[in-house]
Parts: C-alpha cells; structure tokens; sequence
C-alpha cells in the first residue's frame, strides 16, 4: 500500500503534538501496566513484558515524528506505507487508553461508551478533563479516519 | 504329558495425559472503537471480517470473547500480540 495521509488543522496537530509529548512515556509503561502477563515464568514474563514496552515505545515514536513533519494548513500528516499506519492508530489507542486511566478514570464506563450520558455529564467535569476529553474524542476520530483509509479488507 | 504352565496375572495399566488446552481470551474494554477491535482481529488473528466482527460482537456484548484456543505457545504469542494492540487479552488453560 502506498503511503498514507491523513489531513488535520493545525491547532489540532499542536494540540495532540503538546498533549502527546506530555502523555507518551506515561502510554508506554501504561501498556505494560495493563498487560496480564503470564507468571509462571518469570524469564517469559520479562521477555514478555519487554517486547510490550519496546512495541508501545516505538508506536509512539512514529506517531510523534508523524505529527511533527506534517506540514500545511490544513496540516497534512503523511505515513510512508501501511506499517506505519497500522503503528500510529495502535499509538493512537495507547495515547486514549492511558487519558482514561489518569485524567478520567472516575468517569463509568457505560458513560464513556454513550455519548448523550457522556455530554450530560460534560458540563459538570472540571476543565482538565474537559480538555482530555476532547483530545481523547480527536485521537479517537483521527483513528478512525486512519482505518477507514487503512481498510484492513485483506487478512495479513 | 506336557506340563501345564501357570503364567503370572499381569495388571497393566495405560494413563494418558492430555495437554491442557490454553484460551486467548479478550475482554470489553470501554475505550477501544469496535472498528479499531474488528481490524486487530483481522490483523493478529488472521481471520475473515465476518469472522472478527462476530468475535468483536461477542467481547461487547458478553464482555469477554474466547478467540482462540489450542496449545500453549501459539496461545501466549496470540495474547502477546493481542496486547501489542492493546486490547485486553489474557491466557486461561483447562488443566
């Protein structure tokens, strides 16, 4: 597959730029957090648990460099194949995953997962989980934009 | 005449041991978009769109989703790459 392009304005490059800068290291050790790593073997469970963390930091790599080099107003963010793709909507899942955990983890799943209960509580959120919010619904969007063009229709 | 020989009993017993079977199991998690599940699916379990968006329905709606089971390497390298892709997988045997 050819390279991949994905357009966004340039407030929202800088902002999920910044944001991303801020939240990266915390994404990568999130993922290994989270992980249920088998412990019986404890030479598996460290091999295990470094493959997780060198995958998540590399993802995240490749998301930030994305951001950064995207050039234009609307800014364009190009991926040169489908890789690179697949690694920036895996980093785009890390990056929400881990604003759900630190800045609205009281928020109830079921509201997270409804948007009208979700827009009723908007409101009443202190302004920092506001703007996660925000940042966590852009990432989400971009994500999808990123696989509607990835298709995955192919097995592989 | 010849002489009638008395053999021993014999008491032989065979006992099989069956390798445990190892379940990669997914479960529901509220962040992750059932687009995003459905091409994880696609992707590290190499299976059809139909196929993944079943199993997808199946960690929404039951809240976890035995998607795949057998022996235990290929199960850990599943639940291993399955986490790469941070959904929420772990290993279950029936041993």
């Amino acid at each position: 597959m050819p390279e991949v392009r994905l357009t966004l304005t340039v407030e929202a490059r800088e902002i999920l730029g910044n944001l991303l800068r801020l939240a990266g290291p915390a994404a990568a050790r999130s993922a290994v957090g989270r992980a249920r790593v088998p412990g019986d073997d404890p030479e598996l469970a460290d091999a295990w648990r470094r493959g997780l963390a060198e995958a998540a930091s590399g993802e995240l790599t490749i998301l930030s460099s994305a951001l950064a080099s995207a050039k234009g107003d609307p800014a364009v963010v190009i991926l040169p194949d489908e890789a690179a793709g697949w690694a920036v909507a895996r980093a785009l899942t890390s990056v929400r995953l881990t604003l759900r955990e630190t800045v609205f983890p009281a928020i109830a799943d079921e509201a997270l997962e409804n948007e009208a209960l979700l827009a009723r509580m908007l409101p009443r959120l202190p302004a920092e989980q506001r703007h996660a919010l925000a940042c966590y619904d852009c990432f989400g969007l971009l994500q999808l934009a990123l696989l509607a063009r990835l298709g995955g229709d192919e097995i592989g | 005449m010849p002489r009638t020989k008395v053999l021993p009993a014999l008491d032989t017993r065979e006992t099989t041991a069956r390798e445990p079977r190892w379940s990669v199991v997914v479960d529901n998690d509220p962040v992750n978009t059932m687009e995003y599940v459905t091409a994880c699916f696609m992707k590290v379990l190499q299976v059809a769109r139909p196929e993944a968006h079943r199993l997808m329905l199946e960690v929404h709606e039951e809240g976890r989703s035995v998607v795949w089971s057998g022996a235990r390497e290929r199960a850990e390298g599943l639940a291993q790459e399955l986490q790469r892709w941070h959904l929420r997988a772990h290993l279950e045997s029936d041993a």
